[in-house]
């Protein structure tokens, strides 16, 4: 019998764990508790729908600012000023007052959805995309502060007492989820990261909008620099696509379409706190119509979940309206014949696309309740 | 059951000996018979080990020894496939001897081995590429060294090698195992001619060579050679990246990883527009960025002392038109003739990047060129430089964004730059030409994606698998942007204010930060995409000028003149490398490998993995995957006592 000389190292290969499977198993195990929908058409309107709903009424509200906008405009070129002169105003205070309604309807819904299946809101809560859109009622209501007509807020102070109830909630949402980002384990920034976090982002930048409208200055630069700093590392980990595309299903893909939103909200911000649209502006501007064409060039991205009408279909609109604000901005900054061509293109097409949703969801207003993307369920 | 035994430092040449004299006498091979006696009788199990490369280096010696004493081979091979062939033959070796004598084929003997109580482990080995089916064998045991004289008789052995490995063969023709021998009997009349007509590299042509046939028959030759079909595998297909990043190793992902191989023949010299890397617009790159930087010291006030004509300016300058005009054919040229070739190098993630270089490079001859060629640039000029950037931009910044493979925590590279850099250029061109919003339309556009860039890049993920390990004349490329930026922005404002100075602070940071380290960039293999890495060194010096005629003092003009003498003697020694490469090595322009990879990797790579084994051959793949390359995966079987 001979012993070896050698000796040979024997490594035991179990299977290759790839990279990112072990930061999903926490949000793999949330994922589990999503039921099919199907199971959920026989619990009702109010265990159906989600916070993701209140899309609608943020793409209204973009569109009442913008028809709002458009109507205030006084020193465009007489070539164009003729188009939007002729808009009524009334037009626009039906606009507004349609998303007044249906906000004001979605919460009350909501609300008993809180009170009688407060589990599910609490599995919303924990999920890594239901929990950014919670920042969407108050984002709503925001806009809808921020567009409405002269007439309402006869009093100086009532507007005040309008939004101080709205941004605390958007401050409270804020601590929580950006400590969680760099502090806790199972949340961490790098794991959780989807398209739809910059919604906290856009939450800052539109109390930030806001509130220079009303003259605080201080607390709108506050919520400016809390918002541009998480846009940056948001914005970052975003391109890095550190765990690829696992964590959005294939029929939210238009929520793609909130890379195009922040910068546009960011250049209207600053825009307010600086008083014209400089360079800052205009950089945030132009990057978020390049990252528009590059979206708008990329049809395959959206095949998937452009089959069938769901909510996730409203996550078009109001990120054209911002870009459309943004592009009015500039065209009153920048006189000249692209700069207002290119206004127009773009709130023409923003309004085309509202318009066309408005009318498919009235159409399908039974598929848009019944089929959520994303459902949550009563267990823990 | 698992076993482990640690890797001793002992040469082989003293443990292979023993292990075939042990085999010879049907003895154990060299592991503890313990845990075989206690094992089931009616198992078999595999264990894989993981050799290092130093036995693997060692095993070589070893070979060439058994090379040099009294083995006959009765086969055609090509010299350098010599030791390869020696490893295939030493390990059949072994395998004979670990199965029972019965002198039978290697597959029946795994066969009977693994209805009986025999644990075996199987080796795999690089494949080999011989050009004759069989290989007879004559050896005699003696022959394994000195130190062994048990050893005695000469077993007269046959062994089955694997069929050849093609180029551009199909899979039928490598089970079959035939030879098409109109390959090996062409007449080699005129060998440039044959070579374009050389069927292997079909695959690669335009249309699978059909192109090339409709010319070569509108111009009236007759058709004499064998039409072959090209393998079906290539046409039209995406290769994935992953594919890049299993077959390709290095720092510019040019080195193939030993295990694979690739679809043209490696030993000869591929046609001429084949090996033309993209990588070549690098060149046009260096010497335009010299002409600016020579026109910016003629005409910069805080230069003046230097007294340097314009006419250096205005040489380079005709000799960087020259040069892009006759890189830019012959690409061009490339494109019709190899587009197969050319997609390939488009889905190569670093060569993607080079893609923007002959813009960039037009971009930089127009921001140099002299007054007295043409003192006003139109306008429109801008914008027909400025679409193919974009257009390539809105698709290689959305690959990275909507992720899938190509995300850029995955192909991150420093080559990416290139990318980045030429929003900057595109910038500083239009401010200079006058324009107002274009301008900070790529400049917005550049800088978001430099910023996420940046950090990815500085980052390190470990999911990242092109980031060089040691340092290289590709991280000079950190220094194109800011330096460039900072110019941009100056122009775009008019004067070198604060965001400037921020910018070119950062880029003269990194451009020291790399210059003391520039012992570790030692014993890389010359590449014409070294060019590319010159750009930065000259982009520095010229902001430094500019940065020197808004803050002139002794310590800016010095800077300024040590950054231009820096450039113009890393370009200098890099045309000499170049011309030295050119006519007296003749290897300017190597087989480009990065391109020939295959599609999946090859089947007797399988083979071998399935050989007596119930281990999963996905394992062994997976395994093939990581990074210590320098690892091979041996599997060796192990044979219970016949008692």
């Amino acid at each position: 019998m001979v012993h070896p000389e050698i000796g040979l190292e024997v490594v035991i290969d179990s299977s290759i764990t790839k990279h990112h499977k072990q930061p999903t198993t926490t949000i793999g195990r949330k994922q589990s508790a999503i039921k099919t929908p199907s199971k959920r058409s026989q619990q009702g309107v109010i265990a159906t729908i989600n916070a993701g709903y209140f899309r609608i009424c943020m793409s209204l509200g973009g569109q009442a600012l913008l028809w709002k906008t458009l109507s205030e405009k006084t020193d465009i070129s007489p070539t164009f000023g003729n188009l939007f002169t002729k808009i009524p105003s009334t037009a626009f205070f039906l606009i507004w007052s349609l998303a007044v309604c249906i906000f004001v309807s979605l919460s009350i819904l909501y609300i008993l959805r809180c009170i009688f299946h407060f589990k599910m809101v609490k599995s919303e809560f924990h999920h890594h995309v239901g929990v950014n859109y919670l920042f969407a009622p108050w984002i709503s209501w925001l806009l809808l502060l921020r567009s409405a007509p002269s007439f309402i807020f006869p009093h100086k102070y009532s507007y005040e007492y309008v939004w101080w109830p709205l941004i605390v909630p958007v401050i409270a949402l804020d601590l929580k989820i950006y400590g969680q980002w760099f502090t806790t384990e199972k949340r961490f920034l790098s794991m959780v990261a989807n398209p739809t976090s910059q919604m906290s982002v856009i939450g800052n930048l539109v109390g930030a909008h806001a509130a220079i409208k009303m003259g605080w200055k201080e607390s709108g630069i506050c919520l400016f620099t809390l918002g541009m700093t998480h846009y940056l590392v948001v914005f970052i980990t975003l391109y890095q696509r550190l765990s690829g595309n696992n964590h959005l299903p294939s029929r939210l893909r238009p929520v793609f379409f909130l890379f195009v939103a922040t910068p546009s909200m960011a250049a209207l911000a600053w825009k307010s706190i600086n008083g014209n649209f400089d360079m800052l502006c205009k950089m945030l501007f132009f990057l978020s119509l390049f990252l528009f064409t590059s979206l708008a060039s990329r049809p395959v991205l959206f095949k998937k979940s452009l089959k069938s009408f769901s909510v996730a279909w409203w996550a078009f609109s109001f990120p054209l309206s911002f870009l459309a604000l943004a592009s009015t901005a500039y065209a009153q900054q920048v006189k000249g014949v692209t700069a207002n061509g290119l206004a127009l293109i773009l709130s023409t097409i923003s309004v085309l696309v509202f318009v066309f949703l408005l009318v498919c969801s009235t159409l399908k207003i039974d598929s848009l309740l019944r089929n959520p993307v994303l459902s949550f369920s009563d267990e823990n | 059951m698992e076993k482990s035994n640690d890797l001793g430092k002992d040469s082989p040449t003293e443990a292979v000996p023993s292990l075939i004299r042990s085999a010879d006498g049907h003895q154990i091979l060299g592991f503890d018979d313990d845990d075989t006696k206690q094992s089931d009788s009616n198992f078999q199990f595999m264990v894989s080990f993981q050799i290092k490369t130093q036995l693997v280096m060692e095993w070589r010696d070893f070979i060439k020894l058994i090379n040099e004493s009294a083995l006959k081979m009765a086969v055609r091979v090509a010299d350098n496939q010599w030791l390869d062939l020696i490893n295939l033959v030493v390990i059949e070796f072994l395998f004979e001897f670990f199965q029972k004598p019965s002198g039978n084929d290697i597959e029946s003997s795994s066969d009977s081995s693994s209805r009986e109580a025999t644990q075996s482990v199987s080796i795999s080995m690089p494949h080999l590429r011989l050009d004759a089916e069989r290989v007879v064998l004559k050896d005699e045991v003696e022959a394994a060294g000195n130190d062994s004289p048990e050893n005695s008789g000469t077993h007269e052995v046959k062994f089955h090698s694997e069929p050849i490995i093609m180029g551009g063969g199909t899979d039928d023709q490598t089970v079959a195992g035939k030879t098409p021998e109109h390959r090996l009997i062409l007449p080699v009349k005129n060998p440039r001619l044959d070579e374009f007509k050389d069927n292997r590299y079909n695959s690669f042509k335009t249309w699978s060579g059909r192109l090339e046939r409709q010319l070569s028959t509108l111009r009236g030759k007759p058709r004499n050679e064998p039409e072959i079909n090209p393998p079906q595998n290539l046409q039209g297909e995406t290769l994935s990246v992953d594919r890049y990043f299993d077959a390709l190793e290095g720092p510019e992902l040019e080195t193939l990883r030993p295990q694979e191989e690739i679809m043209l023949p490696e030993d000869k010299k591929w046609p001429f527009l084949l090996r033309f890397p993209i990588s070549s617009f690098g060149i046009c790159l260096g010497v335009s960025s010299q002409a600016i930087m020579w026109k910016n010291l003629a005409s910069t006030a805080s230069t003046h002392f230097l007294h340097i004509s314009l006419r250096v300016n205005y040489t380079l300058w005709c000799i960087s038109i020259l040069l892009f005009a006759v890189v830019a054919v012959t690409y061009l040229l490339k494109v019709i003739f190899y587009f197969e070739a050319v997609r390939r190098e488009y889905y190569h993630p670093i060569r993607v990047n080079f893609f923007f270089a002959p813009w960039i490079a037009l971009l930089f001859l127009a921001i140099g060129v002299p007054d007295s060629v043409m003192r006003k640039l139109p306008h429109s000029l801008w914008y027909v430089l400025m679409t193919p950037i974009f257009c390539l931009e809105l698709k290689i910044y959305g690959q990275w964004m909507s992720g899938g493979q190509r995300r850029l925590s995955k192909v991150a590279n420093p080559s990416n730059h290139l990318s980045v850099v030429g929003n900057f250029v595109g910038a500083l061109l239009g401010a200079t030409m006058g324009l107002k919003e274009g301008p900070i339309f790529f400049f917005a556009v550049g800088l978001a994606h430099y910023t996420v860039l940046f950090v990815t890049l500085y980052q390190r993920l470990p999911t990242n698998e092109t980031l060089p390990k040691e340092l290289h004349p590709v991280f000079f490329l950190f220094v194109a942007a800011p330096s460039v930026a900072s110019m941009a922005w100056a122009k775009i404002n008019g004067s070198f204010d604060y965001g400037s100075r921020l910018a070119y602070f950062i880029a003269l940071f990194l451009y020291f930060s790399l210059a003391v380290r520039v012992n570790f960039f030692r014993g890389f293999k010359f590449s014409l995409a070294w060019w590319a890495y010159t750009f930065p060194m000259t982009g520095a010096a010229i902001s430094t000028i500019r940065y020197s005629s808004e803050v002139s003092n002794v310590v800016t003009k010095a800077l300024s003149l040590i950054l231009s003498t820096v450039a113009t003697v890393t370009v200098t020694g890099l045309l000499i490398t170049t011309i030295l490469h050119a006519f007296v090595l003749r290897d300017l322009f190597p087989n480009d490998i990065g391109i020939a990879i295959s599609d999946r990797k090859s089947k007797t790579q399988k083979k071998w993995y399935h050989r007596g084994t119930c281990g999963s051959a996905k394992d062994a793949e997976h395994q093939g995957k990581t990074r210590n390359s320098g690892e091979k995966e041996v599997r060796i079987p192990v044979i219970h006592p016949a008692n």
